[in-house]
């Protein structure tokens, strides 16, 4: 200790002289740094359960405290490397055996086993070499604790257990493999470990531990010194030249398998081997590299094939004819793998579903063309050809039926596959449904609407008869899937209208709940719109109803209560919501120049009364009177016949008849008996018009069982100057009897009335088309062109898909009609609102 | 942070008042009117480390409150004492936001940094004291390695592997039991009593915050009752009947906190009056020639499963022999055994000298562990892990005394020693690695050897040179360097700085300068020299307080330290009209004022008044700091 001043004492606390000899420079470094070289070597060769670890740290510790930490480092670094190049090189070189050292191209001269077995052994050495280096160094890394804690720390040196590891690298792994051989440890490592994967992908068993372990071993180790994450030698060095064998091994599979078997086999193998390297990476080598390798079979498996794939002969198209839904499967997913949008795959179906629809359509169209129908010049002149264009209506009915019922089969086909084999996938989901709206709406086959209205006509009077209510839902269903598909909203409308009228007027229905929750359904996926008429006409129904009651309640309350007093059910339909052209009769007398019939004074007196009961309802409305929809119950008194037994009997009848068929019949009530009227007399009587009076003459006095006249001659058709005579000798086996009107059924049209409604439409759409362009450009006030099309478009999407001509046409329209003007100079074409 | 408004400070007062008057909840801080408290609570005002180390270590209560309603916390901060403020909060001061007295004392700190300080020894984010010892036995009930349980307690599903001296220690049933027959190596749970009330039992004795909702979880009314009783019952049988009341949950967070701390504090006290009654009574002091003939059973009343020697100081004793070899080597000679298997203490009275003695501790490795030198020691494949029939003996590179206080940190989280031992135990703990046990040294060295002085200037204006010197300044700081402890060497620098008059002149300061110097190289951060950096701050910090009242630094600053005190001196009529004469006059002048009582610098100036002469003593200071660094060859 140097003098101090001398008002200082002693202190009394001062380091112990055991640690103070620290700070001086005899320390022996020397003699303790062979003792712990010499314990060193005694771990290395495992036998350090003799060492005494406190004696080693306490070394350690000592020599760090006297600031040689530097030195001690440096001794284990150089006794590490001295170590690691003369012991453990030397003892990888005696694994080395010719069969391992042979190149791949030589590969030959050896079987699979031998270089499998020489393979395992090698790796087994190295595993080995590789424990046993990291036992030992936590074993020094343990001693020299306080060396990595202060002097590590303090001069930003790697621990001794990391610079061991990088030891590890540079004298082993990166060694050549002998004198002789330039090529290092590493090399050969990865040659082996991928020549064992290439065995187990050829089925062999392999041992998988041991390459992990391997692997681990490179996991650990990082190419540079500074053990950045990017730099591990597994990722830098193994899994590059993995990637690469297995793209070149996944290419000539790939090859091979296309050329010698079928795509659901192909589709199998390639899942398998998908599978295999996921479990490979999983069980053999590391996660990270899954995702890796599976891009690299993806690509060479999938990516590259799939087209091939999908466009075999065994390829989609077969699958899907044969029910192969595992394998649709297969390939769907192999498909997902590659390309989230599927393109391939739905491609194909599309194709498929485009095929197979456009069949139904042409078998329908070729169904209801079978019994070529007769042309349209003889139309008109024979009375056969009107028989049987009467019977090709009927089939083409069942042929729109059979169509929807195609349809419904092949949807039902495709859900089924969309389910089990697409994973409900809802961009195939999409797909499919635009190849169904395709082929259906398509410009070949313009039935569609009908077609689906007629369905749903054909079922709400016959099909759900006794059917649960979960199958009636199922049918409406099915329905309400098809009008979703209809492009051309509105024509469908008109259809369903007509046809609902005719349920509704007639009471055809089965049920009128089922038509409400037809509508409602309709309501919920085409919007409120959409159904507002149809609820209009339910509406109109039940205001009939109560009419009627109120009306009858009104001549109860007349008083006198008339014996032959006329019962009267009416229905009071408004004219806009109600299709008119369907009530007025197959199109033959226009509107308003409807002859209007004669009614018999007794009828007359009803109707005028209540025509009267009504304006007192509802003043300023007129009425029209529709005895073409109507019908009357008649009873009827046969004069009396000889019975069987002898007796003579009058026989009654209650007749149930059209209303024009009442009207003729009670021509024949003020007739004496035996005389006739021709068919000119009742015509001109009763004013009905022509083809209503030869409908309702032919089913009275044509029809065997309803033969209330007689007719002269006894022909089937009814001529001008025919003769009836009222038929005392009817005889029928019931009370109850229905005249039946032929033809009263809702059937498909025919090629003509359909061009009709298609005009009819259009003449409606054009209406539709102004008042929606007159709204945009009520609110935009200036706006142009392509954005007016654009818009009306988009506001017509829900009804139909206006075409841009006609759109193109309206505007040019209004413009006439000073609705719009254009705007002089702009620089696109544009046009002005005028209000 | 935001400071908390009055209001609010008093809404929290009312409410904690509530709770305590209600009996929910413990006073955090008990009014205490002992003269003790007294003196410590003015000593906190004062600042004076040394006497509030010491009363600390006596045992004050550091939460108390005073007459006034303080705490020692609330003066230190107001009165801006860090170093203080520091050491309480070290021993478990208490500032807790959102409580009265934590908020008040936020709202009280002198300045800024002293807030920070409090804010981040928040509850919320430090926790107990004796936090780190209870997680430590909480974790030797999963530590897989390595295997140190030395007893399976056998239930019908499951067992249980346990350490005796643990259930010894806390359980007085275990203690008779295990007393009775120390050979024990199972223990049959009860038929009546379910495997989980076991393991709950288990974790509270082990220190563990019990969670009896994660206990009962997803057990249904049945069986939930059924573990309820069953805790019920083996709280009776272990005789520790304050288990089922203890771990019934609560949801207030302090009650939570207060029943955790007065748990954990129960636990050490029995933790400790067991090491004391059986760990220290059954240490053996032996010739240190004879120490490698000691066997000792694996089997023995203390549960031992290693040994740990210490060797009396050399300096105290001429060697025996000379022990080249280090460390214990290998004896053949078979020992000699009392059938208790305690060794046998063999003398030799013939010797004229006192032979050098070694002092033999039972341990438990267990508790070693928490050292990672022996955590590291035990589960590497050296010796020191083996099994052998004997237990191991290992020793340690300190005095009987510092491995006794050792011990008593490892088993008892007490670090109460003296500043004699402080300096071994900082570097025991430094070679242990018990980074907590170091930092307790070296608070002690800080503290207790400030000396007896108040680290406040105005009662110590001329710095320090009359106290008795207690440590050696230069082996603190290199002590502080050598373990790595900044703690120290700020100390040193400060007390270098207080007392710098008397060894700026010194060859020893001149030569830790330099070390100080090669040190930044060695470890190429920065171009200063960091002890003179330290000493700088500190020495303006003695002067400051001074400076700023009188307003000189400023003057200073604006004319140059020279003027300053020219003109001090003309105020005062001295006039120095040439040099020379005033040297030849210097000695004469000196004497006569002197007996007149005159102030005078430390060149012998003679200055006008104590300000005047702080201003030209500080500049001196700093020059001869400047000088030593150009003598040195220092930049700075």
């Amino acid at each position: 200790m140097p003098p101090k001043m001398a008002v200082r004492q002693k202190p009394r606390i001062r380091v112990p002289n055991s640690l103070k000899g620290l700070h001086g420079d005899e320390v022996d470094f020397e003699n303790t740094w062979v003792t712990i070289e010499a314990a060193f070597r005694e771990i290395h060769t495992k036998n350090a359960s003799r060492l005494s670890y406190e004696e080693l740290y306490r070394h350690a510790y000592r020599i760090v405290l006297k600031k040689k930490g530097e030195q001690l480092y440096k001794n284990v670094h150089d006794f590490e490397r001295s170590w690691l190049s003369k012991e453990v090189r030397g003892h990888m070189q005696q694994l080395l055996s010719p069969n391992l050292l042979a190149h791949s191209q030589s590969v030959a001269s050896t079987t699979a086993n031998e270089r499998r077995v020489s393979g395992e052994k090698y790796l087994k050495g190295l595993k080995q070499a590789w424990g046993d280096h990291l036992v030992c160094m936590s074993m020094l890394a343990d001693v020299l604790m306080y060396m990595d804690r202060v002097y590590c720390q303090d001069h930003r040196r790697p621990s001794i257990y990391t610079s061991a590891m990088v030891l590890f690298r540079d004298e082993i792994l990166n060694s050549p493999l002998s004198a002789a051989d330039e090529r290092t440890i590493l090399g050969l490592l990865n040659h082996v470990i991928l020549g064992q994967i290439q065995m187990e992908r050829d089925g062999d068993v392999i041992d998988k531990h041991l390459i992990k372990s391997c692997v681990h071993m490179l996991d650990g180790l990082h190419a540079d010194d500074l053990e950045s994450e990017d730099q591990r030698l597994y990722h830098v060095s193994f899994e590059k030249e993995y990637l690469v064998t297995s793209r070149e091994f996944y290419r000539a599979e790939s090859e091979l398998m296309l050329r010698e078997s079928d795509a659901g086999a192909y589709c199998k193998r390639a899942k398998k081997r998908i599978h295999e390297e996921e479990d490979r990476c999983r069980a053999t080598l590391m996660e990270p590299t899954a995702s890796k390798i599976r891009e690299v079979v993806e690509a060479e498996l999938i990516q590259g094939r799939i087209h091939e794939l999908v466009e075999m002969d065994s390829g989609v198209h077969f699958m899907i004819d044969n029910d192969r839904w595992e394998e649709l499967n297969l390939i769907y997913d192999l498909n997902a793998r590659v390309d989230e949008r599927k393109s391939e795959v739905t491609r194909s179906i599309q194709k498929r579903i485009m095929e197979l629809g456009i069949e139904i359509n042409n078998e329908a169209l070729a169904a209801s063309h079978a019994p070529a129908p007769a042309p349209a010049a003889n139309a008109d002149t024979g009375d056969k050809s009107k028989q049987t264009q009467e019977k090709n209506v009927n089939l083409q009915t069942v042929a729109a039926i059979k169509w929807v019922e195609d349809v419904l089969g092949l949807k039902d086909k495709f859900d089924r596959i969309w389910r089990q084999s697409f994973d409900s996938d809802s961009l195939l989901d999409t797909a499919m449904f635009n190849s169904f709206r395709d082929f259906i709406n398509s410009t070949s086959f313009p039935r569609s609407s009908e077609n689906i209205s007629l369905f749903i006509d054909e079922n709400m009077k016959k099909g759900i008869k006794g059917k649960t209510e979960m199958e009636i839902d199922q049918v409406l269903d099915k329905a309400i899937t098809l009008i979703k598909y209809v492009q051309d909203k509105d024509l469908f409308e008109r259809y369903y209208k007509k046809h609902l009228c005719r349920r509704l007027i007639m009471n055809k229905s089965v049920s009128n709940e089922v038509e409400k929750q037809m509508i409602e359904k309709m309501k919920q996926e085409l919007g409120p719109s959409f159904t507002s008429k149809l609820d209009a006409m339910f509406k109109d129904m039940s205001i009939s109803a109560d009419l009627t009651s109120g009306y009858k309640k009104h001549v109860e309350g007349l008083g006198d209560r008339d014996p032959k007093r006329i019962d009267l059910a009416i229905s009071v339909l408004t004219k806009m919501t109600w299709p008119m052209e369907s009530i007025n009769g197959s199109g033959e007398a226009q509107e308003g120049n409807r002859p209007k019939c004669n009614f018999p004074p007794a009828v007359d007196k009803v109707r005028r009364g209540f025509e009267q009961y009504y304006a007192e309802k509802h003043s300023g409305r007129e009425l029209t009177w529709l005895p073409n929809m109507g019908t009357a119950d008649i009873k009827a008194v046969f004069p009396k016949v000889p019975q069987k037994d002898g007796t003579f009997k009058e026989r009654r009848h209650e007749l149930n008849v059209s209303t024009y068929a009442m009207v003729i019949l009670l021509l024949f009530n003020e007739l004496p008996a035996n005389e006739c009227l021709t068919f000119e007399e009742i015509q001109a009587q009763t004013n009905i018009p022509r083809n209503d009076l030869v409908r309702n003459l032919q089913s009275l006095a044509v029809a065997p069982r309803t033969r209330v006249l007689l007719k002269e001659p006894m022909t089937k058709e009814v001529k001008a100057t025919d003769k009836f005579f009222f038929n005392e000798g009817f005889k029928g086996n019931f009370v109850k009897i229905k005249v039946g009107v032929v033809s009263s059924g809702n059937k498909v049209e025919s090629e003509q009335q359909r061009k009709e409604t298609e005009k009819k439409n259009d003449d409606e759409r054009n209406f539709v088309m102004e008042a929606a362009v007159v709204r945009i450009m009520k609110q935009r006030k200036e706006l142009p062109h392509q954005k007016l099309v654009m818009e009306t478009i988009s506001q017509l999407a829900s009804q139909f898909k206006p075409e841009v001509t006609m759109i193109k046409k309206r505007i040019e329209s209004l413009m006439e009609r000073e609705y719009l003007e254009r705007i002089e100079g702009a620089a696109v074409d544009s046009y002005r609102y005028l209000a | 942070m935001e400071t908390k408004k009055k209001f609010e400070i008093e809404r929290a007062l009312a409410t904690e008042n509530q709770a305590v008057s209600a009996g929910t909840l413990k006073e955090d801080n008990p009014l205490d009117t002992t003269e003790t408290f007294r003196h410590f609570c003015e000593a906190c005002r004062r600042g004076d480390l040394k006497v509030c180390q010491e009363m600390i270590q006596a045992g004050v209560n550091v939460n108390a409150r005073d007459r006034h309603d303080y705490t020692p916390l609330i003066l230190a901060s107001l009165c801006g004492h860090y170093e203080v403020i520091q050491l309480l909060l070290e021993n478990g001061a208490l500032c807790e936001r959102d409580t009265f007295q934590g908020e008040r004392c936020l709202y009280n700190a002198l300045n800024d940094r002293i807030r920070n300080l409090l804010l981040s020894y928040d509850y919320a984010k430090s926790s107990n004291p004796l936090q780190p010892l209870a997680a430590h036995i909480t974790s030797l009930l999963t530590r897989p390695e390595p295997a140190t349980a030395d007893l399976t307690i056998e239930a019908y599903d499951q067992s249980f592997h346990v350490h005796k001296f643990l259930l010894a220690a806390r359980s007085p049933y275990f203690a008779k039991k295990l007393r009775a027959a120390p050979n024990t190596t199972t223990w049959t749970l009860p038929q009546n009593i379910p495997s989980p009330s076991l393991a709950v039992a288990l974790q509270y004795l082990y220190f563990s915050e019990v969670s009896l909702r994660r206990a009962l979880h997803g057990l249904n009314d049945e069986e939930e009752t059924h573990v309820l009783e069953g805790i019920d019952k083996i709280g009776r049988q272990l005789e520790m009947d304050r288990l089922f009341d203890d771990i019934t949950e609560v949801s207030d967070r302090r009650l939570l906190r207060q029943k955790r701390a007065e748990e954990m504090t129960r636990g050490r006290d029995q933790l400790e009056t067991w090491f004391k009654e059986h760990l220290l009574d059954n240490k053996l002091e032996v010739d240190t020639a004879d120490v490698d003939n000691l066997k000792w059973d694996r089997d023995n009343s203390i549960y031992a499963d290693i040994l740990l020697r210490a060797d009396d100081r050399e300096e105290d004793y001429e060697p025996v022999e000379t022990d080249a070899s280090p460390g214990p080597s290998e004896s053949s000679t078979p020992p000699a055994r009392s059938i208790l298997g305690l060794p046998v203490k063999s003398r030799s009275p013939s010797r004229s000298r006192k032979p050098r003695k070694s002092s033999i501790y039972p341990a438990h490795k267990a508790m070693l562990l928490r050292s990672e030198y022996f955590s590291t020691m035990l589960n590497s494949p050296f010796r020191e892990a083996q099994q052998t029939p004997y237990l191991q003996i290992v020793t340690l590179d300190c005095s009987p005394k510092v491995l006794e206080t050792i011990l008593a940190f490892l088993y008892t989280e007490r670090s109460d020693f003296g500043l004699d031992v402080a300096i071994d135990v900082l570097f025991t703990a430094d070679q242990l690695f018990i980074e907590k046990l170091k930092q307790r040294a070296a608070l002690i060295i800080s503290t207790l050897g400030n000396g007896n002085s108040s680290t406040v200037e105005s009662e110590n204006p001329r710095g320090e040179t009359d106290a008795e010197e207690l440590i050696d300044i230069y082996e603190v700081i290199r002590a502080g360097w050598d373990t790595r402890v900044q703690r120290l060497e700020e100390f040193g620098a400060r007390y270098i700085a207080y007392r710098l008059e008397s060894y700026i002149d010194t060859p020893d300061f001149a030569e830790i300068v330099q070390e100080s110097a090669r040190r930044v190289k060695g470890r190429q951060e920065t171009d200063t020299v960091e002890l003179v950096d330290d000493i700088r701050y500190y020495l303006s910090d003695r002067f400051r307080l001074r400076f700023e009242d009188s307003g000189l630094e400023e003057m200073m600053e604006q004319r140059g330290a020279a003027d300053a005190i020219v003109e001090a001196m003309e105020d005062l009529g001295v006039k120095d009209e040439n040099e020379e004469k005033k040297d030849k006059l210097l000695g004469k002048e000196i004497e006569e004022q002197s007996a007149a009582g005159a102030i005078r610098t430390l060149d012998g100036e003679l200055a006008g008044d104590e300000f005047a002469q702080d201003a030209i003593n500080y500049q001196i200071l700093l020059g001869k700091i400047d000088q030593l660094l150009e003598n040195l060859n220092l930049d700075a």
